[in-house]
């Protein structure tokens, strides 16, 4: 019971270490950060972009005084982009320098294959540290199942083997957070090594404490009215759904306008509109009319609205 | 064996072994992983517990959005409303607080157990788990009216009323045979192969340290191909009834020989992918549980953006095809079906329709859609599916 108590008070301890650097997780969230760092497993989040699955990592390394090492995965990424790569051109050099120094002395293989003429990339550089250490793998639905496949061994047993000089593991194991949008199905294999968490939009309050605690600056009646825009504004079909990151920006640009509160004017809310919908067609979508509807608060069209429009079009 | 002190280990693989009928992948290691955090959170953490095992026992956003429910109608039954009950059977104690409390006892007093007798770790093990998958695992219970069970031997007896062994066989060789003439799509991505096109530098380079640097064994590289990404949205509603099996056969040869995502729908959709992806008899059942509380008409744009929105919506890009069985006939506003389709056209897929009549449905919806539908099939046999893996690509 004394060791649930301990665990229960360092797990509240992340959430207000997480809350202390900016970022505001919610009670699951904060239990399977910690659990994933307890069990030392990997986590997988998953989520819709501009959710905050990267500001997570970047907030865990921040609140634990970790260093981050952070890798960001795209198609066609390799070994030695991710792990590892041999200093070729210093392998070169130390072959040529000793042929110098004497004819008869050749380097040797196992002189230029140490651990001086290997470059640490990413991955490596996260198991080598002697510290605490949080690994971003960012996006790992862009990388190929090559690539998925050889982070297995990484994930599961904190080790790289290198087969010119062994297998190089962990002195300190890092926390790992794998993030992904969905774009491309990841495999059992990985997904069953991994706690996972789906990260969806905040809630209202949730969202305006997120928004108040990183635009302090703000007015809380301009934080309330654009978060509760924006909240009804992704219940909308659009092509590129408003994330925190969006709201964020909105604020902030508002408040540079000197606003206080949503302005009235229709035409310069649309004006400020670019820094929540990115495509051409959601900007084409939202009309005049259907922001006023959305400041409001109505998710559709009244009825005597409609027939207005219908006497209005005969 | 000591069955009081492995109830809360039966509870567990109880529960793995539902989580298990509903798709989720729960082996071993996430069990033992969910006895740990049991262990390590205490029994007063009903909160911490569900978040815990949810980010263990999930893998995926399907799960996760199951998992609210599945916890529920496990853990604490009696908040569940229409359940259907199993009279004359004893069922094992499912309190989520006294499992866990039972646990650490045993875990305090290892004497009291069997020594050397492991706690059940899989469903297999567990005694009575059969009827913990029976009651409270089946999809069954979730339409609860006996109308529904109706329904589900209804179509039991329409999926055993067809298919030889040798249609079964016929139906794979074609489905193998159109997957392998879906046209692949190139991609930026190049990688090593010999003979190639491309001169690999870096590898060549790699290579050359053994020869001095001198590069005597050039690598090579070849562009990368990707098949496409294969959608089929099965229409299951009433005016279907007598095609879905068909359409279903067909999906799950797909799901097997490409990989397809398959998707049920009537007035609303459902994802079937895991249960086609199986071999097992009872995926007629099981789909039909899944498709429980599907009534009235079809709604195929709602199904369609729905699809759109949230189950495709990272997937949708110019390497997808998306393959429709139905008939056209929509409920929903006959423009809506036209917008839904644009919008899967928008991401760059490719839209064709499989109809089970001779010719294209006269639905005022799919007429209207004709713009967005790169191609229309009949499709009420194999045959039909023969002659259209001519043209398909």
């Amino acid at each position: 019971m004394n060791t649930s108590t301990a665990d229960l008070d360092s797990e509240r301890a992340l959430r207000e270490q997480l809350q202390r650097v900016g970022y505001l997780a919610d009670a699951d969230l904060a239990t399977t950060t910690w659990l994933a760092g307890r069990l030392q497993r990997p986590l997988l989040v998953e989520g819709d972009a501009g959710v905050g699955k990267t500001a997570l990592a970047t907030a865990l390394a921040k609140a634990q005084g970790a260093e981050l090492v952070r890798l960001q995965c795209f198609e066609g990424l390799d070994l030695s982009q991710a792990a590892y790569e041999w200093n070729y051109g210093r392998q070169l050099m130390a072959i040529r320098l000793t042929e110098a120094r004497s004819a008869s002395a050749s380097a040797k293989e196992s002189d230029v294959f140490a651990r001086d003429y290997l470059l640490e990339r990413p991955l490596l550089k996260a198991i080598s540290q002697s510290g605490p250490c949080v690994l971003l793998i960012d996006e790992i639905d862009r990388a190929d199942e090559a690539f998925e496949a050889y982070l297995l061994e990484v994930l599961a047993d904190y080790q790289i083997t290198v087969p010119e000089l062994g297998t190089l593991r962990a002195q300190h194991i890092p926390q790992v957070i794998l993030t992904s949008n969905g774009t491309r199905e990841l495999s059992d294999a990985l997904r069953r090594r991994c706690l996972y968490h789906y990260l969806d939009y905040p809630t209202l309050a949730r969202e305006i404490a997120i928004v108040k605690s990183a635009v302090p600056e703000a007015d809380t009646r301009l934080v309330e009215d654009c978060v509760q825009f924006v909240q009804r504004l992704r219940t909308e079909d659009l092509a590129k759904t408003p994330g925190v990151a969006e709201t964020l920006d909105w604020v902030r640009a508002l408040h540079q306008l000197s606003q206080h509160t949503l302005p009235e004017d229709t035409a310069v809310l649309l004006s400020t509109l670019g820094c929540l919908l990115k495509t051409r067609e959601d900007r084409f979508m939202l009309t005049g009319e259907r922001v006023r509807q959305l400041e409001e608060g109505r998710r559709s069209v009244g009825v005597a609205e409609k027939t207005d429009a219908v006497m209005a079009a005969t | 064996m000591n069955t009081q002190a492995n109830a809360p280990s039966q509870s567990l693989a109880g529960f793995a072994a539902m989580l298990r009928e509903h798709g989720l992948k729960v082996g071993v290691s996430e069990q033992q992983a969910m006895l740990q955090a049991a262990l390590a959170l205490g029994p007063l953490q009903g909160q911490r517990l569900y978040a815990a095992w949810r980010a263990m026992a999930c893998h995926s956003a399907r799960d996760w959005r199951q998992w609210p429910e599945l916890f529920e109608r496990y853990w604490y039954p009696q908040r569940l409303k229409g359940q259907v009950r199993v009279s004359g059977q004893m069922r094992p104690s499912r309190d989520l607080r006294q499992a866990v409390q039972d646990l650490h006892k045993n875990m305090e007093a290892p004497a009291a157990s069997v020594p050397g007798k492991a706690a059940p770790h899989t469903a297999s093990d567990a005694p009575g788990s059969s009827q913990h998958t029976e009651d409270a695992g089946s999809l069954r219970a979730m339409g609860g009216a006996s109308r529904h069970e109706v329904e589900v031997e209804a179509l039991h007896q329409r999926d055993g009323q067809m298919w030889l062994p040798q249609d079964l066989g016929t139906l794979q060789q074609l489905a193998k045979h159109i997957a392998a003439r879906l046209r692949p799509r190139p991609t930026r991505r190049w990688h090593s192969a010999q003979p190639g096109r491309r001169l690999d530098l870096r590898q060549t380079l790699r290579r050359s340290v053994a020869w001095g640097g001198e590069p005597l064994r050039p690598a090579w590289m070849v562009q990368r191909r990707e098949p496409p990404r294969l959608f089929i949205l099965a229409d299951v509603s009433r005016s279907m009834e007598s095609h879905a099996p068909l359409f279903l056969r067909i999906a799950r040869a797909f799901a097997v020989a490409a990989q397809a995502r398959v998707f049920v729908f009537h007035t609303r959709l459902a994802e079937i992918t895991l249960l086609m992806q199986r071999d097992s008899s009872a995926i007629q059942e099981k789909i039909n549980a899944v498709t429980a509380g599907f009534g009235a008409g079809t709604r195929i744009a709602s199904s369609l953006q729905d699809f759109v929105r949230v189950h495709a919506k990272a997937q949708l890009n110019r390497s997808a095809r998306v393959w429709i069985f139905s008939d056209g006939f929509d409920t929903d506003n006959p423009d809506a079906l036209p917008a839904a389709l644009q919008a899967v056209r928008a991401r760059g897929a490719r839209v064709t329709w499989f109809h089970p009549t001779r010719a294209v449905p006269a639905a005022a919806a799919l007429q209207r859609s004709h713009a967005c539908v790169e191609r229309f099939y009949p499709l009420a046999s194999l045959s039909d599916l023969a002659v259209a893996s001519r043209s398909l690509n």
